[in-house]
């Protein structure tokens, strides 16, 4: 290699060093708030959205989403490397606010996760309004060889509220009928496809992936049951366990999300892209019987 | 569709952290390589073996591992490195060194060797004998280099642990993809995994050909 050559590389990549010194320099004149998601929330677009909203009010606010799935956030937020978590896994978030580390819990949304399967239906679990119910003849179909089942299997929102159902069926989904996929809704969703097979999944991820067509062969099944409910909390990190969480700008974001601009945002994203709310708004005359709700899936 | 600036951004922060990342990978892989060759002792031959065995350890465990260290409850939590780009640079530079230094052995051992037999009846020093590689080795040295960069910039598990795929700030090629498919957006993650091994291509062939022009 001659001369020229080797200061033309060195220039390039000190460009390169300084460009990104240089641009993280300017995000550092910022204040960062650090927020750990889980993915199916992230996913959807919507926590962009309201950063958006947020920082036309706050130009000097940074806000760094992490997307991770909930049992991830939780324990990355109770580490101290964020400040502020929004995750959908009620006896999850129970075991971390027993301990102090989150505090000033608030329900900021809400919808349904749905069964979905394929058309044929072999379990015959269509227009069922009970999902253990539905679980049960999944179970029994499966056993015959008939039916398939795939889980998240990953410690999800999705994946603990799957076991909550199959815990009050009182049996024990194993064998071959029943996969464990290990990975996100979109891809449990695709195997599901693949494989004719039933799962649970969070609407939003459902109508996503329906619209754009790579899920034919599955459709809702079960939908309604109130075992069914998604419940979205927000947590504000402890800043007394944990030193260097950014408490005011928290709490600010937190009261966005809780607040009218916040909730007319969640209430109103996706209704034009998929004809039906991917979330919804906490109205305040739910608000005690959301929590009842939450209460009941944190203790089990 | 596919938004063109977040794009043109994204390649640009996928080949600085990535490429300084081999960067220094490269400062100590190389001249640790080297003397690991030249080494005719037995700890050299353990080292080496050490090192072939560690590259192939995954990505996620680097990233868990620094994880640990970087948080804030971590012992270099002081540092807040965690969450920002110098954190991807720090693991992926480790992350390459193991396949670096055996890949180096490899391929500028031989010619090392050689070197040195006739560098010694001239009476050269250790760091003459060190420069005087590294000068004439220079293609092979850029070839273990490009294998460096080309782990680094595919990996996914240390860009996802120590970046946490940010908007704008720590989102590289490979969490781009890794999201896109969680949103369920597959032609969009292919659109990138074609324009990852594009860019890839293109910089490899800039290397190669500044390389060749001797």
């Amino acid at each position: 290699m001659d001369r020229r050559a080797f200061v033309l590389v060195a220039l390039l990549v000190l460009a390169c060093v300084l460009g990104l010194v240089a641009y993280n320099y300017l995000l550092t004149q910022k204040t960062v708030l650090r927020v750990s998601t889980t993915t199916s929330l992230y996913a959807t677009g919507l926590l962009e959205r309201l950063a958006d909203e947020f920082r036309k009010t706050h130009p000097d606010v940074v806000i760094q989403f992490i997307p991770v799935g909930s049992g991830e956030a939780l324990r990355k937020a109770s580490m101290g490397d964020a400040d502020l978590v929004l995750v959908h896994a009620p006896n999850l978030e129970q075991k971390y606010i027993n301990d102090g580390l989150l505090i000033e819990g608030g329900i900021f949304a809400y919808n349904y996760f749905v069964i979905v399967g394929p058309p044929s239906d072999p379990a015959n679990i269509k227009g069922l309004d009970n999902a253990t119910e539905a679980f049960r003849k999944i179970f029994e179909a499966g056993e015959k060889g008939e039916a398939l089942f795939v889980s998240r299997g990953d410690n999800s929102g999705t994946h603990n509220r799957e076991l909550f159902i199959w815990r009050k069926t009182g049996l024990n989904p194993r064998g071959e009928w029943y996969i464990e996929s290990g990975s996100g809704m979109a891809q449990t969703l695709q195997i599901a496809n693949e494989k004719e097979a039933y799962t649970l999944s969070d609407i939003g991820t459902y109508l996503k992936l329906k619209k754009t067509g790579v899920i034919n062969n599955l459709e809702i099944l079960v939908s309604g049951d109130p075992d069914l409910i998604n419940i979205y909390s927000v947590y504000i990190v402890n800043p007394k366990k944990i030193n260097g969480i950014k408490y005011d700008l928290a709490k600010e974001f937190r009261e966005f999300l809780l607040g009218t601009e916040g909730q007319k945002i969640i209430g109103e994203y996706g209704v034009e892209d998929y004809g039906a709310n991917l979330f919804y708004p906490v109205d305040p005359s739910k608000l005690n019987e959301l929590k009842s709700i939450w209460r009941y899936f944190a203790s089990s | 569709m596919i938004d063109i600036n977040a794009l043109i951004e994204i390649t640009a922060r996928s080949l600085a952290i990535s490429g300084l990342a081999t960067l220094f990978a490269s400062l100590w892989s190389i001249p640790i390589a080297i003397l690991l060759s030249i080494g005719q002792r037995r700890w050299a031959r353990l080292l080496i073996a050490i090192f072939n065995s560690l590259v192939g350890v995954p990505t996620v465990i680097i990233g868990l591992l620094l994880y640990l260290l970087l948080s804030r409850s971590g012992p270099l939590g002081i540092l807040s490195l965690l969450y920002t780009p110098y954190a991807i640079v720090v693991g992926q530079a480790l992350l390459i060194t193991p396949l670096m230094i055996s890949f180096g052995v490899e391929v500028i051992g031989v010619r090392a060797k050689n070197l040195i037999e006739m560098s010694l009846t001239f009476g050269a020093s250790t760091t003459q004998l060190l420069l005087t590689i590294i000068e004439e080795a220079s293609t092979r040295i850029m070839a273990v280099s490009i294998l460096g960069f080309q782990r680094a910039v595919g990996e996914l598990g240390v860009a996802l642990m120590l970046g946490g795929n940010i908007r704008g700030f720590t989102r590289v090629f490979t969490t781009a993809i890794a999201l896109e498919i969680q949103k369920g957006e597959f032609e969009l993650a292919i659109y990138l995994g074609i324009i990852l091994i594009l860019v890839d291509f293109i910089v490899i062939m800039i290397l190669r050909i500044l390389g060749w022009r001797k």
